[in-house]
């Protein structure tokens, strides 16, 4: 039995490793090309380590680029729109998972048909909108569209994960005479947090790489974001490659660091393997 | 109906604007109708659109200086995306959308047919007088006319040049070539005698920038995509020799297969590293291969004018390219637009263009100053190259551009024949021009 | 009758929980949406005054419907949204499987796997044209270092090749999607049912087909759908990496929209393309969630 055990864990080991290995692997690729000079990135063959490195790249990004105000500008639109995408998304799946509401079908389809719809097809009435009530040129331009718009995959994504928790739970809280808001808070978000911190974490990462709203709703440079400020990089002939990468490697940490912080989140809901009630 | 719909609509958002987050910018709201007694001696600010020019300085140093020349107007730059589609299609957004900003927009200089057919650019003779015209370089300011209508001004032009190693064909004893066969041949040389790994590079990816070179083989060769008639013209002898030729470059060896995927900055790497013996590429190239760090062949680089087919001529044609500067129809401050575009377009700005950043500028005057032609070798050259504009006189340029680099991409990788790429050209232009087609 | 009460009570507060949701939603989508359609049914001429629309009711659909290129990115997308989604869903059903297991640097492991997801997907084009460059991309260099290839291959430049490497990239950023959601759902299978299963002396391929798989139904069923949606509107990828060339080979229907609305300023064709690929897609979707057998409805469990 043990021996099976630590067979299974060996392959998982396995598969683990290969798999991290092709994931990081481009990444790599992408992060050393980010330390050498101009001329390094496009000799051939590569040279698979910087043999003078550099920060010329980030300070390219910085200083000639002014990088750090994108960077404040992402920051802040990404986290209010996580916030109140899990707000919202929090109160709407749990209802639709467990409360009498009539039409939860319909809505369901709705909520999947709007974020189907292409960004192509959207972007030219909102911006007739947002220019008549003038929001251009704000925060508020992306978050309430990026809260709208990831609000459905959130509800999904939750509303799965709260049907998963048996229902004996909140059946338990109601005879103790819980009300539906204690339910919801004490009862089934805790137990809930792997599927919290996906709807969160796919969030947060969906806002921090959206680059066509951001691109056209905000064209003033002090509100741009990261991904439309990356795209001013540059001339209409060379592309570079250098000062992007610098650029984009900043902006994988924030993530990197949160799935790191919050890891207990995720690594809760195995060990806690509670779900029995 | 529209205005309606819109109308009720922002009454409900208005509402939920309330409840929601901060009161909204003021950056693009309307001026208030100020209290101050004279508007004229207030300070306007106008916003200017433009992608990165080769040189990031280059913007702010000539807003700097308009603004010593016109103090009474600000300009904000709005750093626009450097990929040209990227940029067009935030233009079109919000110009169409009604937007008061930009006020002035730097576009490319095929984009007139479109602008001019969508209403996204006011017609610039309305406001300046015929004169202005005058001061910019032959076939320009055509390039920028639709219906009688001018709709831009020619900012900064660029063409196709040939670029060659000067130390290869010395230590080979060649000469500079002169036609197109001449270059194959020597190229073919350089290649067998391992003296350069490529022969010659140029863009044949399927993007507009093949549609620039096809137009340099097409009309060395006498063709033409459009006859007199307007009818699409490329399923002609004159095309099959371009075509074949160019495809001939790839399948002698001349050129690596990879053309068929490069764009500018690949064509430039393979011959900043030394790699090819030949480059057609625009002016930024000049400079680009002469910086040290980025570039191993500083100083060993030549520059003439593109050449052409046995027998058509002394040389060949370079297509237009570059950048005019634009008007939002819907700007309100149409006299500080075309103060600034005046300006931009004027001897100074010219000058500086040219003589500190190697821009090819349109000023007439700034072109032919001697001391701006003695600044590199690509502005001593400009006035000998025969210019060829790409048939972007037409609402649909953008379909017509796709039906020609589509088509001539897969005849270059070797999917479709030379004749069967050219007489889907063809049908796909006849297309185009048409009606309902995408 | 107390029931029936305490129900309406809850019925209530279920209202109110979902109603700010879908006001947020309703409020910035729909407007958008419905705009989008109404201008699919109008032949818009763009005028100095703004946009003058007439109607034609379904004009622009027989337009479209009439082009071989709507036609072949919609056979193109087709294709590459299954093929990439059923990849990615094998690939990361088996990492999560080997995430769910009480092994050491989990967190690690976890966060390295989200990296490629987190990269704006406009660099992550950039980078792996970088790798792909045909003169100094870095997957030449090491072939032919290896000797696995004699000259270099422009992965970019045919079909049968561009579309590969076009789904690799896809592959590799998106995995992580899949795998996060479906190691969420693992997470929510209690571990009793494995020991039970084990105790039966059932093999692990078993205990994975018969206690595993069919409660990760949703989940599979949740990542299938949004990937299909996902992949559906690929756009940012090839638009940087091949242009959709050569040829129109790596054209996807989100392409073709753009380039009628924003190159070509055909408003109404480019928002009947948008409007068509949504209608199909729903259906897609829809059917695809009746296969996989997850209710979306009130009847479940």
């Amino acid at each position: 039995m043990t021996r099976r055990l630590a067979l299974r864990k060996g392959i998982g080991y396995l598969v683990l490793i290969a798999m991290l290995l092709v994931i990081v692997a481009p990444f790599y690729w992408m992060v050393i090309t980010s330390f050498k000079t101009n001329g390094e990135i496009s000799a051939f063959p590569p040279t698979y380590f910087p043999q003078n490195p550099t920060l010329l790249q980030y300070q390219q990004a910085f200083y000639q680029f002014g990088f750090g105000v994108y960077f404040r500008n992402s920051l802040v639109v990404s986290l209010v729109s996580t916030f109140f995408v899990m707000i919202l998304a929090a109160l709407a799946s749990y209802a639709l998972a467990r409360l009498p509401i009539r039409g939860k079908a319909p809505i369901m389809v709705v909520l999947l048909m709007i974020s189907t719809f292409p960004q192509v097809g959207v972007i030219f009435p909102l911006f007739v909108l947002f220019q008549s009530i003038g929001w251009l040129n704000s925060y508020q331009a992306l978050i309430v569209p990026y809260t709208a718009f990831n609000l459905p995959f959130a509800i999904w994504v939750m509303r799965t994960y709260f049907i998963g928790i048996p229902k004996e739970l909140d059946e338990a809280a109601r005879v103790d005479g819980a009300s539906v808001m204690t339910t919801v808070f004490r009862v089934i978000l805790p137990l809930a947090t792997p599927g919290l911190f996906t709807g969160a974490i796919f969030t947060f990462v969906a806002c921090w790489t959206e680059f066509f709203f951001a691109l056209v709703f905000n064209n003033s440079n002090a509100l741009r974001t990261i991904p439309v400020g990356i795209a001013l990089f540059g001339g209409q002939f060379t592309i570079p490659y250098g000062t992007m990468f610098a650029a984009s490697t900043v902006a994988v940490l924030p993530v990197v660091l949160l799935v790191l912080i919050f890891q207990r989140w995720v690594v809760a809901g195995l060990t806690a393997g509670a779900v029995k009630g | 109906m529209k205005q309606s719909l819109l109308a009720a609509f922002a009454v409900v958002t208005g509402l939920a604007s309330l409840t929601a987050c901060s009161s909204p910018s003021s950056t693009t709201a309307p001026n208030p109708p100020s209290t101050s007694p004279a508007p004229t001696s207030g300070k306007v600010t106008i916003n200017w659109a433009a992608s990165p020019i080769a040189n990031v300085g280059i913007r702010k140093q000539l807003i700097q200086l308009f603004e010593k020349a016109n103090p009474s107007i600000k300009v904000n730059l709005i750093s626009q995306p450097s990929s040209t589609d990227t940029n067009r299609a935030s233009l079109i957004t919000e110009i169409s959308g009604g937007s008061t900003t930009p006020d002035v927009f730097m576009g490319d200089v095929v984009w007139p047919g479109q602008f001019a057919a969508q209403s996204l650019a006011e017609p610039l003779n309305k406001h300046f007088p015929a004169s202005f015209f005058t001061r910019f370089a032959p076939g320009l300011v055509q390039g920028a006319t639709i219906k009688g209508n001018v709709y831009a001004a020619p900012f900064f032009m660029d063409a196709g040049f040939l670029y060659y190693r000067k130390d290869l064909l010395q230590k080979a004893h060649l000469p500079v070539p002169k036609t197109w066969e001449q270059l194959q041949s020597e190229a073919k040389t350089l290649v067998s005698n391992k003296m350069v790994k490529y022969g010659f590079v140029w863009e044949g990816a399927s993007y507009e920038g093949l549609t620039c070179n096809w137009m340099e083989y097409l009309t060395d060769a006498g063709g033409q995509v459009f006859n007199a008639q307007g009818k699409p013209n490329m399923d002609t002898p004159a095309a099959q020799h371009a075509l074949s030729f160019m495809r001939g470059l790839i399948t002698s060896g001349v050129s690596p297969q990879a053309v068929s995927v490069f764009q500018e900055p690949q064509a430039m790497n393979t011959f900043n590293n030394g790699q090819a013996a030949f480059l057609r590429n625009w002016d930024y190239a000049w400079a680009n291969s002469q910086t040290p760090g980025q570039s191993s062949v500083v100083g060993k680089v030549g520059v003439v004018p593109l050449p052409t087919f046995a027998g058509h001529g002394a040389r060949g044609y370079a297509c237009i390219g570059g950048w005019d500067l634009y008007i939002n129809p819907h700007s309100k401050h149409m006299a500080a637009d075309l103060t600034f575009i005046n300006w931009m377009t004027s001897v100074p700005a010219q000058t500086v263009l040219a003589s500190q950043y190697s821009e090819i500028p349109t000023n007439a005057t700034v072109q032919n100053s001697p001391a701006v032609r003695a600044k590199n070798p690509v502005l001593s050259i400009v006035g000998q190259t025969n210019l060829v504009a790409r048939p972007a006189q037409n609402p649909y340029y953008a379909k017509v551009s796709t039906a020609i680099y589509t088509n001539v991409n897969a005849a270059l990788a070797g999917q479709v024949s030379v004749s069967t790429a050219l007489s889907q050209a063809n049908a796909q232009l006849a297309s185009a021009v048409g009606s309902s087609s995408l | 009758m107390r029931v029936n009460k305490l129900d309406r009570g809850y019925a209530i507060a279920g209202y109110a929980m979902v109603t700010p949701a879908l006001l947020v939603i309703a409020l910035v989508t729909l407007f958008p949406i419905g705009y989008s359609i109404y201008m699919s049914l109008n032949a818009i001429q763009s005028t100095y005054s703004g946009f003058q629309f007439s109607f034609i009711g379904l004009h622009n659909y027989a337009i479209i419907f009439g082009i071989a290129e709507f036609w072949q990115s919609l056979g193109f997308t087709t294709g590459y949204a299954i093929v990439t989604v059923v990849i990615e869903l094998i690939l990361g059903m088996l990492t999560a499987l080997a995430l769910n297991q009480p092994i050491k640097g989990r967190g690690f492991a976890v966060a390295a796997m989200l990296i490629p997801w987190t990269l704006i997907t406009v660099i992550s084009a950039q980078m792996w044209g970088y790798i792909f460059n045909p003169v100094y991309g870095v997957l030449n260099a090491i072939l032919l270092q290896l000797h696995i290839i004699g000259q270099p291959i422009l992965w970019l430049g045919l079909p049968n090749l561009a579309i590969p490497s076009l789904m690799v990239a896809d592959i590799w950023k998106t995995t992580p999607f899949v795998t996060m959601i479906l190691l969420a759902g693992l997470q929510l299978i209690p571990t009793e049912l494995y020991e039970a299963a084990r105790i039966d002396g059932a093999s692990a391929v078993r205990v994975f087909f018969q206690v595993t798989f069919p409660l990760l139904r949703p989940s599979i069923g949740l990542a299938a759908l949004f990937r299909i949606l996902q992949a559906f509107g690929l756009f940012d990828l090839p638009f940087v990496l091949t242009q959709g060339g050569p040829g129109t080979s790596t054209e996807s229907i989100a392409m073709l929209a753009y380039k009628a609305l924003f190159n070509d300023g055909e408003f109404g064709p480019g928002t009947a393309v948008a409007v068509s690929t949504v209608v199909l897609v729903i259906l897609l979707a829809l059917v695809s969630l009746r296969a996989l057998r997850t209710q979306v409805g009130e009847v479940e469990s």
